[in-house]
């Protein structure tokens, strides 16, 4: 059972997770994600740089938003081509929450690195938190 | 890629396709796919992933700049309206700025119909 929390408990400068998530890329989570997205590319040798949306999501859910929580804004920087075999770390820091609306909203900037310590991906999503648990 | 604006790409989005991209992404919010879940929220029905809808838009990006936005691309946007199952999503892109720019911005947008859902902004190197 997963542990949610309340839009009050969070603050800015939250590290979620507490250390970087770990996401291994492999042809198989490649060829999912593709198949998922409808993507037909002729030549799907490297995995697709929005298979962010997947490593980003173990870093969106350690955040602990109610379930009903949705996307309000999302900006992603590619740094580099994503590989087979990559080894990403993933972490994520609150920098902003704010009510629009009367609508809670968080804001995540995240960081993807590699094995090597390397810039994959960084970028900053915006959510509106989910419903109070 | 030509100096032209990008091709529309068009995606069918079914609750088996969102199905589908809640299996492969790990984002099992019931919003997406419990349709009970759904019916007591804002929008009444599951609706798909917002991170899909931009995959959808990374596709027409990546495929239009021969792979240089996968390598070294940029894109932010904002979700601004729902896409529900049944919908057909129409990517478009048009490019912004000067011709003798050093990079590529574009304006991306997605819509069903003529109603936007996710619009932003995208920018890649030359070729």
């Amino acid at each position: 059972m997963p542990t949610f929390r309340a839009y009050a408990d969070v603050q800015i400068g939250d590290v979620c997770p507490p250390t970087p998530a770990r996401f291994a890329v492999t042809q198989a989570i490649a060829d999912a994600f593709r198949a998922a997205t409808l993507d037909d590319e002729p030549n799907p040798s490297a995995a697709p740089s929005m298979l962010a949306a997947v490593y980003l999501i173990q870093v969106l859910q350690s955040r602990g938003s109610p379930p009903g929580g949705v996307h309000a804004k999302q900006s992603v920087r590619f740094h580099r081509r994503l590989a087979v075999g990559d080894v990403l770390l993933t972490s994520g820091t609150v920098t902003d929450k704010f009510w629009r609306k009367e609508r809670p909203y968080v804001v995540m900037a995240f960081e993807t690195r590699d094995a090597q310590g390397a810039l994959v991906a960084s970028g900053v999503t915006t959510s509106i938190w989910g419903a109070a648990a | 890629m030509s100096g032209a604006a990008p091709p529309v790409l068009r995606r069918v989005v079914t609750q088996a396709v969102i199905d589908a991209y809640a299996a492969a992404s790990g984002d099992h919010n019931p919003i997406h796919v419990d349709p009970a879940f759904a019916r007591s929220g804002p929008y009444g029905r599951t609706i798909a992933h917002g991170l899909m809808t931009l995959a959808f838009a990374g596709q027409m990006l990546n495929r239009w700049s021969d792979g240089r936005f996968d390598a070294e691309g940029e894109i932010e946007v904002a979700f601004v309206g729902p896409v529900f199952a049944g919908d057909e999503v129409e990517v478009f892109g048009e490019l912004q700025g000067p011709a003798d720019a050093p990079g590529l911005t574009l304006s991306v947008g997605c819509r069903v119909g003529t109603r936007v859902v996710l619009a932003g902004t995208a920018r890649m190197p030359r070729a």
